[in-house]
């Protein structure tokens, strides 16, 4: 984060001769240089984000931004007869899902990488990476094609004269399997960074000390690379919860995601006054549990600094 | 993330925003209010319309820069106009009912010249013949639109698996065998499904609806959502078909079944039902496309030079077979644009079966509740899971 700070006028003010022209206002040259990037933040971040905070409070099924005032949004999001606490219990339980299994699939490849794999963790982790350059839905199209029926698996399968593979595809199960897939990336490797800032000597000393293996763990090695898998955690929950491509392509939408509730708002139902309202609360959401989560976690430590 | 020391001030976070506003905003506000628009032409399309085949040729003609958006549904196209896009489009391509309906009462398009198109009219298929009513305003003396694709559009079935007898005779009704549970597809196309989950219900979509008729359409909606395999769009619908996963989809026609007969499907058909709950007890529902200018105060002159472009016989018969989906053009009327057509490409859109599915179908309308069925449409696929 760039340092936006001013000088400090108290101490300006008490130094400077009485009558010389006070600089009321002095930004730092970080701060100037933090300029166009703060631009473009209001355009490109604060602008829209402001427009959809907006839109929400219009008359439902309007165009009216800032020129009436409705709280009918909020209110039909909560009245009782509306399902779409459904689709967000459904986001938060894929999201959690997510984490829970990637956090368990992540730590023993993050823990190889670090400590195991030496001189081929270069290649696993550009294996692990290599699928990010292929765009998400064509590597989610790619597994429909794999599972379908009749298609590389079942047909395979019945070349051989097995009786078919599994009927997978269009079920919430397959939905948190291709969010596993698609979002591991993003635990792995804050994890692993984590993991690296474990001192070997530290570890080395608990052993010597009549540390287990286990006390190791729980004691040493995670309370230190926790900072990683928390961040990993945060990132992994953050996107697995406005995920939408998996439950559309793998499930079938057999299951509504939130996301999907705000997308069918801002197209077939043409009600952008009630899609920004979901779109705030949802972000009130995250945001709110970013910053609890953010309190418990020191970047700077992280990120080597003290 | 914490700022480490106090000094950032609200004047100089607005101070920032205003120079970033100014930076980002001023090549846009001053090429809208200054520049000259003979070399520039924006449309808004359904797909096909922004197909490098079909706009290439133009831009070579023409020297001009052509853009296209294509969007999957009218409202989203009238309420990009609505929010205050008409200052950025010059051409809207979207379903019959909206031009005259919708779009000429609210100003947000304006009329084409009579003189210069009603000769495209006469060379089009019979049932275009002046004065065609979904071109024209309602009191029938502007020309609101030019005309182009169209089609049937009710539901899909894999004939090896149900017949097109069966299919044509049984109709909306295939939807609530128990039997067929777990065997259909739902297209992710929702105002269509608002008009079918209504047929599949026995009611006409077309009219205002009594409390007990959406209680049925309630009822019908959650058990149909219930029993679909898969929701998806047109490539998973036909992919689903092909391998086998379901014998049938909802909502679709030769719009969305063309690419996978023109692959080597020809047993996946689009089906009009032989009779239905809409007036003249028809069961299928057309759609026709009607493209209009839009009514934007600087409105490009390449507007209706392109309208023009996309009635000459070679450039309809691209039209027809653009990316994504195929479809019949009312050019087909003329010959020398009919002969371009191969047997390969007539089979694909089901030239044989086209007028009498036309015939059989009620076309393309407005749903005065719409609003309140698609929310009941929503919640019911909300309890799928």
């Amino acid at each position: 984060m760039v340092s936006l700070s001013v000088s400090d006028r108290a101490t300006d003010t008490a130094t400077k001769p009485a009558g010389a022209p006070r600089l009321p206002f002095r930004l730092s040259p970080g701060a100037r240089a933090a300029l166009p990037l703060l631009g473009l933040l209001a355009v490109g971040f604060l602008a829209p984000l402001l427009a959809i905070l907006a839109f929400s409070f219009a008359p439902p099924r309007s165009f009216a931004v800032l020129r009436a005032f409705s709280l009918a949004n909020y209110a039909e999001l909560f009245s009782l007869s509306n399902t779409v606490w459904l689709s967000f219990l459904w986001s938060i339980g894929f999201a959690l899902a997510t984490v829970v299994l990637l956090a368990l699939i992540a730590y023993p490849i993050a823990f190889g990488l670090t400590f195991v794999f030496g001189r081929w963790s270069g290649l696993v982790s550009v294996l692990f990476v290599f699928p990010l350059f292929v765009s998400e839905n064509v590597r989610l199209y790619g597994w429909v094609l794999f599972f379908i029926k009749n298609g590389v698996l079942d047909g395979s399968l019945k070349a051989l004269g097995f009786s078919g593979g599994p009927q997978v595809l269009y079920t919430s199960g397959m939905i948190l399997a291709g969010m596993v897939y698609t979002y591991l990336p993003f635990m792995l490797f804050p994890m692993t960074l984590g993991l690296a800032m474990v001192p070997r000597d530290l570890i080395d000393a608990a052993r010597d000390l009549g540390a287990g293996r286990w006390q190791i763990w729980r004691e040493v090695e995670v309370p230190l690379a926790m900072p990683g898998i928390l961040i990993g955690t945060l990132l992994t929950f953050v996107l697995a919860i406005g995920a939408v491509a998996e439950a559309k392509i793998l499930g079938g939408q057999s299951v509504i995601v939130i996301s999907h509730d705000i997308e069918i708002a801002f197209t077939y139902s043409q009600n952008w006054p009630l899609g920004s309202a979901l779109a705030v609360l949802v972000t009130l959401f995250i945001g709110t549990l970013t910053l609890l989560a953010l309190q418990r976690l020191d970047l700077d430590r992280l990120l080597g600094r003290r | 993330m914490s700022i480490s020391k106090p000094g950032i001030s609200r004047r100089s976070v607005l101070q920032g925003m205003a120079a970033g506003l100014a930076v980002a905003g001023g090549p846009f506000a001053s090429s809208r209010a200054f520049a000259a628009r003979e070399k520039e032409l924006n449309i808004l399309c359904w797909e096909g319309y922004n197909s490098a085949q079909v706009l290439d040729p133009f831009r070579k003609k023409t020297g001009a820069t052509v853009k296209a958006e294509s969007l999957t549904n009218d409202p989203t196209m009238i309420n990009r106009l609505r929010a205050g896009e008409i200052n950025v489009w010059d051409l809207i391509n979207v379903n019959n009912p909206w031009a005259r309906k919708v779009m000429a009462p609210e100003k947000l398009i304006k009329p084409l010249p009579i003189a210069e198109f009603e000769p495209f009219f006469a060379k089009m298929l019979p049932m275009f013949k002046w004065p065609y009513k979904w071109a024209m305003s309602d009191d029938g003396k502007e020309l609101l639109g030019s005309c182009q694709r169209f089609g049937p559009y009710s539901f899909v079935v894999n004939t090896k698996k149900i017949s097109r007898k069966t299919a044509e005779e049984t109709g909306w009704d295939l939807f609530n065998d128990p039997k067929l549970a777990g065997k259909y597809g739902i297209l992710e196309s929702d105002d269509w499904n608002v008009f079918n989950i209504f047929l599949v219900a026995g009611i006409d979509p077309f009219k205002t609806h009594t409390p007990e008729e959406m209680a049925k359409f309630e009822e019908t909606a959650k058990r149909v959502f219930k029993g679909a395999k898969l929701i998806g769009d047109i490539a998973a619908m036909n992919q689903a078909l092909v391998s086998g996963e379901i014998d049938l989809h909802l909502t679709g026609g030769t719009y969305s079944v063309s690419p996978a007969r023109a692959d080597g499907y020809p047993e996946l058909r689009g089906i009009t039902p032989l009779k239905g709950p809409m007036a003249g007890g028809k069961g299928g529902i057309s759609w026709i496309e009607v493209t209009s200018t839009v009514n934007n105060p600087n409105l490009s002159p390449l507007a209706i030079e392109f309208l023009k472009y996309v009635q000459a016989p070679e450039v309809a018969h691209t039209v027809a077979f653009a990316e994504g989906t195929f479809n019949p053009v009312a050019q087909m009327g003329n010959p020398d644009c009919f002969k371009l057509f191969t047997p390969k490409e007539l089979e694909a859109i089901q030239w044989d079966s086209l007028d009498e599915e036309m015939a059989r179908s009620v076309e393309y309308d407005i749903v005065p509740d719409y609003d309140k069925a698609l929310d009941v449409m929503n919640a019911a696929k909300r309890v799928r899971g």
